[in-house]
């Protein structure tokens, strides 16, 4: 006579699990239309976002005080903003359409400043028909992407880099490094996934052919892999052998993104059929954990960076819900994973919610992007 | 002793014993002990004390009790109860004057946000420092917008002067706090990663004056977001968002030169639109002592060689600044965005307002080992600026991004649950509202429009505080959390 539920696993209280973000501390309003990207600076002071108006914001975390702003598109949503890894530069990227720039946004010391323009000058000491290559029949290819200055308005603004590709370019990744980032066009078929390599101004396609449509991709926090998401599968290449690794199937219809824990053997994945996934990459190529809890899309999942156990994802339903996911070093034991605090305030706007999410590089704080046109800090 | 024996029976009844600080109100020593049912309260007990056996008032006095230096906020059975104490006890009850509600007095009007406040007066610390006495009525209110301006005002909301704008010698961005060095001298910092001095001069009458730039000082990377001085010694120490803490004299002549890798514009756009004559200098130490951002720098008011800082790091450093080094670190459980010595109580206390929406109390002197003492819960939203009553050794105001300004009574405390960590907690005794909130039912989210940014409890001018509304705010401030002659 054993009661079933006593078999289950306890799950400790919320409670117990603190901290976690619970209520809204600061609202980002300027925005016109949809915020469609954000992300907080590797020192956690600034917000970046980036949205339908085609501008790139630059905001005080704390105060919600909007410090910066440029029109880099008078006609295509800004669909991505990353900020370069490190804290020796301060570099931002955006991607409007077929067009990535980087700039360096006028919050930093003249220092900073100096070093973060030569990183990005630096590669037009090379060729720049480097990205060129010929046909079979001796004819000059049309370049993959082209490295150009945005012109003098742009420039006196801070945007200093442009980087032209062939069709609309959704999602920017950082390798660890700050050299080289990878941008996904889903539409551009065979030149999709691009990886460009800042200190030559070099943009190189890696895959001759893609077992799918690219959605978005990611470096391994440690190791030289590279993550492919297609659809319905995450591929893993090991980028020095140039080989495929590991087949990762999440079993969602449309895999929305993706997130690898920094410990790097452990991945969550979103899904647009509202699903939430955990990979335990060590245990198997299926999901260890299926988590329904939106009854909308999800379009962003993120793991919190600077220490602590917390993941997030972010649903056309309005919501981002807050996860405890500790991963334990024994390798017989797996995660546990506690939802604990689920953040309303955006509103729904033409059947969009929550467009992206953050983690604070240190504190247990996130962000988001609405489709209401506000970003929020959840503390 | 007719009194308590006509009150309703059916509740039980505890000896008391009156006493008070305030000669005036003393009782005769026979009226001091007394039975008083356990089911009233400090409306009860107040009501008892003005009646006509008792103090025999001609208008009533509304009292405050304390029970060991903490106010009396329950019923007596229910302190009873939580101290478990039995109604045998003789409870020591001291009556003070209830405190007055800080009122709403004006608004000052600005073009944008204003970060910061300070008070020029006869009782203010430059006020002090001034070499002339600053005469009733003349206090000004200095205000730091992210327009990038200072501005002075007179107490009744006329503007006096206005700093330089950027092409004149001014801030190139936002100023994130300023103060007086005295009546003629202010020091601002600023989100443009300088610290700024400003020569003050007013006209005979007092209806207009000027704001002129004296020293630019460079060597911080980032925003610098809190500044401190002290006049006597021309020091000035500030914090910033790149995590360190800025060690600077006001003097010119004694003052470093100037990094010169941290001077002029970062874009060729400004390079042509600063072109200044004001002096450049570098500062006396640069302390990066903070893993992430500096966000307060005071001096220890009892000893100018020695600096606080609070960071988002979550500690409070105490510095040495003859030697320019870290002599002790606390470290608390959340990010900290101010902070603010309260000398006045017997033991040495930093009060530090948090991220998390609380106010922590530190003992930071060496010898200490027990690190926080009491914690002030009620603010919905982070805690950015705080400033001790100037008459009372137990009052404090603080300034949140929730639109308001809490008061509190550092006798006025209870014991934590165990949700919030046990120890004292202290509750606010008043909540300020902005007056653009009049009459709203519910704050808005993230305190989107009325967060405030900066508070200063002035003496003669009262309390001030400023935000995201581009209003300064004055309420009155005596008898706030001291009772008049208590
Ligand atoms: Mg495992």
């Amino acid at each position: 006579n054993i009661d079933p539920a006593s078999l289950l696993p306890k799950l400790p209280r919320p409670e117990e699990l603190k901290p976690f973000p619970t209520v809204c501390s600061t609202l980002f309003r300027g925005h016109e239309g949809r915020v469609r990207s954000l992300e907080i600076d590797p020192s956690g002071v600034w917000l970046a976002s980036g949205g339908d108006d085609g501008t790139v914001r630059v905001w005080e975390l704390l105060t919600g005080r909007q410090i910066w702003s440029a029109k880099i598109s008078h006609d295509e949503a800004v669909n991505v903003v990353k900020w370069r890894p490190g804290k020796d530069a301060v570099i931002l990227s955006a991607a409007a359409g077929e067009d990535i720039y980087l700039l360096v946004p006028p919050v930093v010391d003249p220092e900073t400043d100096i070093v973060s323009r030569d990183l990005l000058d630096q590669g037009f000491g090379y060729a720049t028909n480097s990205t060129q290559a010929l046909t079979a029949n001796g004819a000059r290819k049309e370049p993959v992407a082209k490295w150009t200055r945005p012109g003098s308005r742009l420039e006196d603004e801070g945007v200093l880099l442009k980087i032209t590709v062939r069709t609309t370019v959704k999602v920017i990744s950082w390798h660890r490094r700050g050299d080289f980032f990878s941008t996904v066009s889903p539409t551009a078929q065979r030149s999709a996934v691009a990886i460009h390599t800042l200190s030559k101004h070099l943009t190189q396609i890696p895959f001759r052919r893609l077992p799918g449509i690219p959605q978005t991709v990611q470096f391994h926090p440690s190791r030289p892999l590279f993550f492919v998401a297609t659809q319905r599968t995450i591929r893993s290449y090991d980028l020095q052998k140039q080989e495929l690794v590991k087949i990762i199937q999440p079993g969602a219809r449309w895999i929305s993104s993706f997130d690898i824990h920094p410990g790097g053997d452990n991945l969550i994945v979103g899904s647009y059929d509202r699903r939430l996934l955990w990979h335990d990459l060590d245990l198997s190529t299926r999901p260890y954990k299926t988590l329904r809890f939106h009854h909308k899309a999800i379009r962003a999942v993120k793991y919190h960076k600077g220490g602590f156990p917390l993941f997030a994802d972010a649903s056309d339903d309005g919501s981002l819900q807050i996860f405890h996911g500790k991963v334990v070093s024994d390798l017989m034991e797996n995660a546990t994973i506690v939802p604990v605090k689920v953040l309303k305030g955006h509103k729904v706007k033409s059947a969009l919610g929550v467009m992206d999410i953050d983690w604070h590089p240190r504190e247990p704080w996130c962000v988001s992007a609405g489709a209401d046109g506000t970003c929020r800090l959840w503390m | 002793m007719a009194k308590t024996t006509t009150l309703p029976t059916g509740h039980g009844q505890v000896q008391v014993y009156f006493t008070t600080n305030a000669p005036d109100i003393e009782l005769p020593e026979e009226k001091r002990q007394l039975r008083v049912p356990t089911d009233v309260r400090r409306y009860g007990l107040s009501q008892i004390l003005n009646s006509e056996s008792m103090l025999d008032t001609s208008a009533p006095i509304p009292f405050d009790f304390l029970i060991n230096g903490t106010f009396l906020r329950t019923t007596i059975d229910e302190y009873l109860v939580a101290n478990g104490l039995s109604s045998e006890t003789t409870l020591n009850l001291q009556y003070v004057r209830s405190l007055i509600p800080p009122l709403y007095e004006a608004s000052f009007e600005h073009d944008d946000w204003v970060s910061s406040v300070d008070i020029l007066s006869a009782s203010s610390r430059a006020g002090k420092w001034a070499g002339q006495k600053v005469s009733p009525g003349q206090e000004r209110i200095l205000s730091a917008s992210y327009d990038g301006l200072l501005r002075v005002w007179n107490k009744s909301g006329q503007t006096i002067a206005t700093s330089a704008s950027s092409s004149a010698g001014g801030h190139t961005s936002s100023i994130k706090s300023a103060k007086f060095i005295s009546g003629t001298q202010i020091a601002s910092s600023s989100l443009d990663r300088t610290v700024r001095l400003w020569k003050y001069t007013e006209s005979e009458d007092g209806f207009s004056g000027e704001l002129k730039p004296t020293l630019e000082l460079y060597g911080h990377k980032g925003s610098i977001d809190s500044i401190d001085v002290h006049g006597p010694s021309n020091h000035i120490v500030t914090a910033s968002a790149d995590g360190s803490i800025g060690h600077w004299t006001s003097s010119k002549s004694s003052a470093p030169a100037a990094p010169s890798a941290l001077l002029g514009p970062t874009s060729k756009r400004r390079k042509l639109t600063t072109s200044t004559s004001t002096p450049q200098r570098g500062p006396l130490s640069m302390i990066s002592c903070h893993t992430a951002p500096a966000t307060a720098a005071i001096f220890n008011p009892l000893d100018l060689t020695v600096a606080y800082s609070a960071a988002q790091d979550h500690t409070i450093r105490t510095i040495d600044l003859t030697t320019s080094t870290v002599v002790d670190t606390r470290t608390t459980s959340h990010p900290l965005l101010c902070l603010e010595a309260l000398t006045g109580i017997s033991t040495q206390l930093v009060a530090a307002g948090t991220s998390a929406r609380h106010i922590t109390l530190v003992d930071p002197r060496i010898s200490v080992s027990s690190t926080q003492v009491m914690t002030l819960r009620g603010h919905t939203n982070k805690i950015v600026s705080l400033s001790s009553d100037p008459e009372s050794n137990f009052g404090l105001v603080s300034g949140s991004h929730d639109g308001t300004c809490r008061v509190w009574d550092l006798r006025s405390s209870r014991q934590g649950t165990k949700d919030e960590g046990g120890g004292l907690v202290g509750e606010a005794v008043y909540v300020v509202e902005r007056d653009g909130q009049k009459g709203a039912t519910k704050r808005p989210v993230g305190g989107e429009g009325i967060k405030v940014f900066g508070v200063a409890w002035d003496k003669d001018v009262g309390i001030v505080s400023a935000g995201e509304d581009k209003m300064v705010q004055v309420n009155t401030g005596r008898g706030v959390t001291k009772s008049e002659s208590s």
